[in-house]
């Protein structure tokens, strides 16, 4: 035996360190179904993460009124009031539901800049919630914290779940909340202050990578955080593509501007989103040839009934993909509707 | 939705042993795995019509790995320290030969790590974990090889002999 089967007989040795199966899915699901869908932590995974940061000169409609704060709070209030006759407009800025008022010192990085939609698989037709979140990295002396600030709209504190145990309750500026009470663990410091929604505000401060952080500074970071937090706000931020002028009362619901990378979910807003529109696409192969989209090639495939459409070479030289259970000419009818970096 | 609770009910074992590898830890790997069936539920319209749904998600479970939110808990995962040298005496069983090298594993830095997963573990080609990390096959022997070397290192001349005659 040399040192590769040594490696592999030690892996297999310790599938008894496996968790169970049946823990790790109800835990899942409990957080899967908090009333309706409670709008998850994610996780900063997605292929490639970062904020690109693009100029954005076309002018934001921060269309507000009509959303009460049980509703859906659309992220599509970034409607594009570029004039049609514009030959190349420019890639609008999306307003974030809320801001961050302050962050612990240091170099910040924007990492992720995302309005969450949720449904709840046992009620379909149920009206989507959105949500903001951020994921925010502070380099200081060496040492890196992971900071994640999120609105659970459909999570009461009293429904807060934590890795690290049950929590304890805290008061912030007079409003309500829960923290966790082992934030020297896996997880970091978390906390969940009431929110006037209903739900809640996620806060979540760690160390990263292989820094370290007194666990007292972590909850005094994730105090004051939780303290500055403006809502409505008037964060925005850019993506490295744009949509504008979609067609039958479709609307941006929801987005993901991560680093180099962008998705947006695209319907009415009332239902769950159908269309799906986002870079990083993968190959597909067997996709069929398609009509060409301001100027780019195209291909799409059906995979039983699930259309991808792929406009090539739309942004930095990788394709724009715009899929969804929907006809392929509904597709189209988004994907002319790109607004692609000049 | 059903079709997202049948395939994550068969792909979870295979998801939990491949985490198990990667955190080198019980609860960590029930957190990563648990976060990411959260997301594939958000995403499951998006991730179903992928050619290889199972392959994005297996790509999921190894970015968030890799990923900040997971790295805190990475570092926690060895709190001593590996002795620098190993005497023959140390080893009186394989068990202790094996548990000697899950901790030099646990040291590695989680690229290394993933790619030693991937490669002995996963038994994936070279070119499929390079797919999976979003790099080059020679990045990919160049972790393999950086990481075997670490690996290699302190383990006595004797204890590598002994463990050929097994």
């Amino acid at each position: 035996m040399d040192i590769e089967k040594l490696i592999e007989e030690t892996f297999t040795a310790h599938e008894h360190d496996v968790p169970d199966e049946a823990t790790v899915l109800a835990a899942a699901r409990r957080r899967i179904h908090r009333r309706r869908l409670a709008l998850s932590r994610p996780l900063a995974v997605a292929a490639g993460v970062a904020v690109v940061a693009l100029a954005a000169a076309a002018v934001v409609t921060v269309a507000r009124t009509g959303s009460t704060p049980d509703e859906a709070a659309p992220a599509d209030k970034a409607q594009t009031a570029a004039p049609k006759t514009a030959p190349k407009p420019a890639v609008a800025s999306l307003p974030m539901p809320f801001s961050l008022g302050w962050l612990p010192p240091g170099r910040v990085e924007y990492v992720v800049h995302r309005v969450n939609v949720g449904a709840t698989s046992d009620a379909p037709d149920a009206r989507p919630v959105y949500g903001g979140d951020y994921m925010i990295t502070v380099t200081a002396n060496g040492q890196v914290l992971g900071v994640n600030v999120q609105q659970m709209r459909t999570m009461p504190v009293d429904e807060a779940m934590f890795k690290s145990g049950p929590g304890r309750p805290v008061t912030i500026n007079g409003r309500h909340g829960v923290e966790s009470v082992h934030s020297d663990g896996p997880g970091g410091y978390e906390l969940y202050l009431a929110d006037p929604s209903g739900g809640s505000m996620y806060v979540n401060v760690d160390a990263q990578h292989d820094s370290t952080a007194p666990t007292q500074k972590l909850i005094d970071y994730g105090h004051r955080i939780a303290a500055h937090i403006r809502v409505p706000g008037d964060t925005t931020v850019t993506p490295v593509f744009g949509l504008r002028d979609l067609p039958g009362g479709q609307r941006i619901c929801a987005f993901d501007v991560e680093r180099g990378t962008t998705g947006f979910w695209v319907g009415t807003c009332t239902v769950m989103p159908p269309v799906v529109v986002h870079t990083g696409a993968p190959e597909l192969p067997g996709a069929q040839p398609g009509r060409p989209v301001l100027g780019h090639a195209t291909r799409h495939l059906d995979e039983n009934g699930f259309r991808t459409l792929l406009v090539l070479g739309a942004v930095k030289g990788e394709p724009v993909a715009i899929a969804g259970r929907v006809p392929l000419n509904q597709l189209y009818a988004v994907a002319d509707r790109l607004v692609l970096p000049h | 939705m059903a079709d997202y609770e049948n395939f994550v009910q068969a792909l979870l074992p295979r998801l939990l042993r491949y985490a198990t590898m990667l955190t080198g830890e019980r609860e960590q790997a029930a957190d990563l795995v648990q976060d990411v069936l959260v997301k594939v539920y958000r995403r499951w319209s998006r991730i179903s019509g992928t050619d290889h749904p199972d392959r994005y998600v297996v790509r999921m479970i190894t970015n968030g790995y890799l990923s900040w939110r997971h790295s805190r808990s990475a570092r926690l995962v060895v709190v001593g320290e590996v002795p620098d040298g190993v005497g023959p005496g140390d080893f009186a069983s394989d068990h202790a030969l094996r548990e000697d090298m899950w901790q030099r594993l646990a040291r590695l830095p989680r690229r290394q790590r993933a790619v030693v997963v991937l490669r002995y573990y996963e038994q994936l080609p070279d070119a499929e974990i390079a797919d999976l990390l979003g790099c080059a096959q020679a990045t990919v022997r160049a972790h393999a090889h950086k990481a075997l070397s670490t690996l290699r290192n302190g383990l006595a001349t004797e204890q590598l002999a002994r463990a050929k005659e097994s």
